[in-house]
């Protein structure tokens, strides 16, 4: 029966994610850009509440992830601030994907320590998705992997060739996990992940220099020639179908952020305008200024709408290809409203949107580099 | 907890409402369109199918569920209307607009009187005059005038834009008792058909929505009961103004789900094309352009569907939704308008095919969604006041 309202628990998770949005991400954007990272007290802040360790409980986890509830979460962290948003999301989706795509020996060398109270909050993991297009889409995956039994040892080894851009964490994370075909194989049964050392042969990692956004969130470029993993290194079996659950959650999560990047802009002009005299009335009473507001808020509710359907598929189990294609529409269109509001908040504030007092500046080019 | 999946009863609604569109509505489009007119058969066939068989089956299941959703049974089975044919989609034979002002400002006797006929199993149809020839959404000016002589109110004036107006039995007219109070001197009264004074005029020529019937009414000394004003339930306090928002709170939900209807079709109709009709040797590139057009349309389109069914959501749970009904249609108007311009583009209409003539059709039933029950400016007037209660915005 269709029901727009999250349940109770949900919303007070969500609540719980709000308040450390505005009180520990919010005042932080400015200073996490500046120093290209994130605050290591902010850190232990967002772990010592949970909302940072989806892992089982086994593990030491506080609980298995859900798509509905993470989103919202999600879509919190990036109203705070989209860069600390994505900085933690992202160290999150390495091991996410061991989780959701590995086997059970994997899980239990990679899922603990990230659960560790004393020091898992400062791991990062990593998950290389984009790749050159930018597009965060299944089919612009194109890095291929192919299975090589010609070792002198005896041993299957794993060649990956292609390029990845944009991972977060990407020079320095633990796991290192890599989406790409097996055997070039089109189509969401021909994805698989791969963990990738340090020292691999044939791969090349790049620092990502002078970004234009997300600098909070650091991150690499890899390209992979000839890279050869060994055999344990490929997570669960080529074309498990939690391949393509860890690629939907990263484009579900990153909606979220995206969704919340919108409603961060939308808000903080409405303040804005709010207060802002021009002819002796507050500018929100013009209609040139009131229809902006009309338009971001019915386009950032539409594109929730589409990325709450694609959680709840998410959490359902649905099959993959409608799962991919849904995930894939939610995360589209939130980056497009995270866009365009955040171009517009900097249009209503005026010249005062353009000065960097205001963290307007920043979003538009946080949202910009979703991208 | 959030959830977009039907219920069984939704489900099969939903069913029986395509089929309608299916065997009723698709044949006749074109033709009704042609001749703005709308064979007697339609009406007889809609009447057996709305008020028996399949969907009282349908009704009871829904009525069955633990938790009705009528606003969102509502909106799902016009989308499937409207996806057979909008213009005779308005032309189902029922209350049509004329039942939410009457449900929410009439007592139980009034309801019982106006809107009992409806189940006699004759053909009944009922409108809503709001409009003027010198008023749309600004209804503050309202010229048309009630005054109440002896047990009578005595209604003068001159309404236009009426859907179904010149074949309703009741017209629910909205009428000013003292013009020196602005929006809270309007009334709804009940006006029935055959009532001296109450003149059809017009039946306007239109560029779309063509079989509809839109009428002009012209009220001349039209004399009418006492207790014929829906006067509220407690006392026509709330009555007037807030009475017709009210309704528009209900109906704009329905119209973005035929909205959605048209645009669907059309969406349809244009993939259809591309995979049956656009020839082989047509460059890649360009195919390829349309397709991920087409691609992000679909979304689009899903996106304004889920706004209609959020607004339909809050009314069944009586949550105030005035601010979402009005997303949902200003939404479901404009991607109408993106939609159906876009199919014209590709397709290019013009040659003797059905599915072109169809997609031109749409084309030009769309545009009045973004004006009627609101322009697409009013709609964004209404969310903004209501995300800006604090600030007055004219």
């Amino acid at each position: 029966m269709p029901n727009f309202a999250p349940t109770e628990e949900q919303e007070e998770v969500r609540e719980l994610a709000r308040s450390l949005a505005s009180e520990h991400l919010r005042p932080y954007g400015r200073e996490a850009e500046r120093a290209a990272n994130v605050p290591a007290e902010l850190l232990r802040t967002l772990a010592s509440t949970g909302l940072t360790t989806p892992f089982p409980e086994e593990f030491g986890g506080s609980g298995p992830i859900e798509a509905v509830t993470y989103t919202l979460i999600a879509e919190e962290l990036g109203f705070g601030d989209g860069a600390i948003a994505m900085h933690v999301l992202g160290s999150l989706m390495g091991p996410l994907t061991v989780m959701l795509a590995g086997s059970e020996q994997q899980q239990r060398a990679y899922l603990p320590p990230f659960c560790d109270a004393q020091g898992g909050y400062l791991r990062h993991g990593s998950l290389a998705f984009a790749e050159r297009t930018g597009g965060y889409t299944l089919g612009e995956i194109s890095a291929t992997v192919c299975m090589d039994r010609s070792t002198p040892s005896g041993d299957t080894s794993w060649i990956v060739n292609g390029t990845k851009r944009d991972v977060i964490h990407g020079a320095a994370s633990s796991p290192r996990v890599i989406l790409a075909r097996l055997d070039g194989q089109p189509g969401p049964h021909g994805l698989c992940a791969l963990v990738v050392p340090d020292e691999t042969p044939g791969l090349r990692i790049t620092h990502d220099d002078n970004k234009l956004g997300l600098i909070a969130a650091p991150s690499a470029s890899y390209t992979l020639e000839e890279a050869r993993l060994p055999a344990d290194s490929l997570l669960g079996e080529p074309g498990h179908p939690g391949v393509v659950r860890a690629a939907t959650l990263y484009q579900l999560l990153r909606a979220g952020v995206a969704c919340g990047m919108a409603r961060a802009g939308l808000e903080y002009a409405a303040d804005y305008a709010r207060q802002r005299i021009a002819f002796g009335r507050p500018i929100v009473s013009y209609q040139g200024i009131a229809f902006m507001f009309a338009e971001m808020a019915m386009k950032l509710d539409a594109a929730r709408l589409l990325l709450w359907r694609a959680a709840t598929s998410w959490d359902k189990g649905t099959e993959v290809a409608t799962l991919a294609r849904e995930a894939e529409a939610a995360h589209y269109q939130a980056l497009k409203i995270a866009k365009s509001a955040t171009i517009d908040t900097i249009q209503i504030l005026g010249g005062a949107g353009f000065m960097q007092d205001h963290p307007a500046e920043m979003w538009m080019r946080n949202a910009a580099a979703m991208e | 907890m959030i959830d977009f999946t039907l219920t069984k009863g939704q489900i099969a609604a939903r069913e029986h409402a395509h089929q309608v569109a299916v065997e009723e509505m698709r044949p006749i489009s074109l033709e009704c369109d042609r001749t703005e007119k709308i064979p007697q058969s339609f009406f007889l066939n809609m009447q057996k199918r709305f008020w028996g068989g399949a969907s009282a089956q349908a009704m009871q299941q829904a009525q069955e569920e633990a938790e009705r959703q009528n606003n969102l049974y509502s909106v799902i089975s016009q989308e499937e209307m409207a996806w057979g044919d909008a213009a005779l989609s308005t032309a189902i034979p029922g209350p049509g607009l004329a039942a939410p002002p009457i449900l929410s400002q009439g007592t139980p006797e009034q309801q019982a009187r106006f809107l009992g006929p409806f189940l006699d199993g004759n053909l009944h149809w009922g409108a809503l005059a709001l409009t003027e020839p010198g008023i749309g959404s600004d209804v503050a000016g309202m010229a048309t005038t009630a005054v109440l002589d002896g047990d009578e109110w005595v209604l003068n004036g001159h309404k236009h834009y009426i859907t179904n107006g010149a074949r309703a039995d009741i017209v629910v007219t909205f009428a000013t008792i003292d013009k020196s109070l602005g929006r809270e001197g309007i009334r709804p009264f009940v006006v029935p058909r055959g009532t001296p004074g109450l003149i059809v005029g017009r039946i306007e020529e239109k560029m779309g929505l063509r079989a509809s019937q839109t009428a002009e009414l012209i009220y001349e000394n039209c004399r009418i009961p006492r207790d014929n004003l829906l006067s509220g339930r407690d006392g026509g306090k709330k009555a007037g103004f807030k009475a017709a928002m009210g309704t528009l709170d209900a109906t704009r939900p329905m119209v973005g789900a035929l909205a959605v209807g048209i645009a669907r079709a059309a969406h349809e109709a244009t993939v259809e094309w591309i995979n049956e009709e656009l020839p082989a040797s047509f460059p890649s590139r360009k195919r390829h352009e349309m397709e991920e057009t087409l691609e992000e349309l679909g979304q689009e389109l899903e996106m304004a569907r889920f706004l209609v069914w959020r607004a339909a959501w809050m009314a069944d749970k009586r949550i105030p939704n005035s601010k979402e009904a009005s997303m949902s249609k200003a939404y479901a108007g404009a991607l109408l308008m993106k939609i159906t311009a876009t199919a014209v583009q590709f397709t290019a209409p013009g040659e003797n095919s059905e599915r072109k003539q169809l997609i031109a059709k749409w084309f030009r039933d769309a545009k009045v969604f973004d004006i009627f029950e609101g322009t697409a400016q009013i709609q964004r007037l209404v969310i903004a006041r209501r995300m800006f209660p604090d600030i007055d915005i004219p």
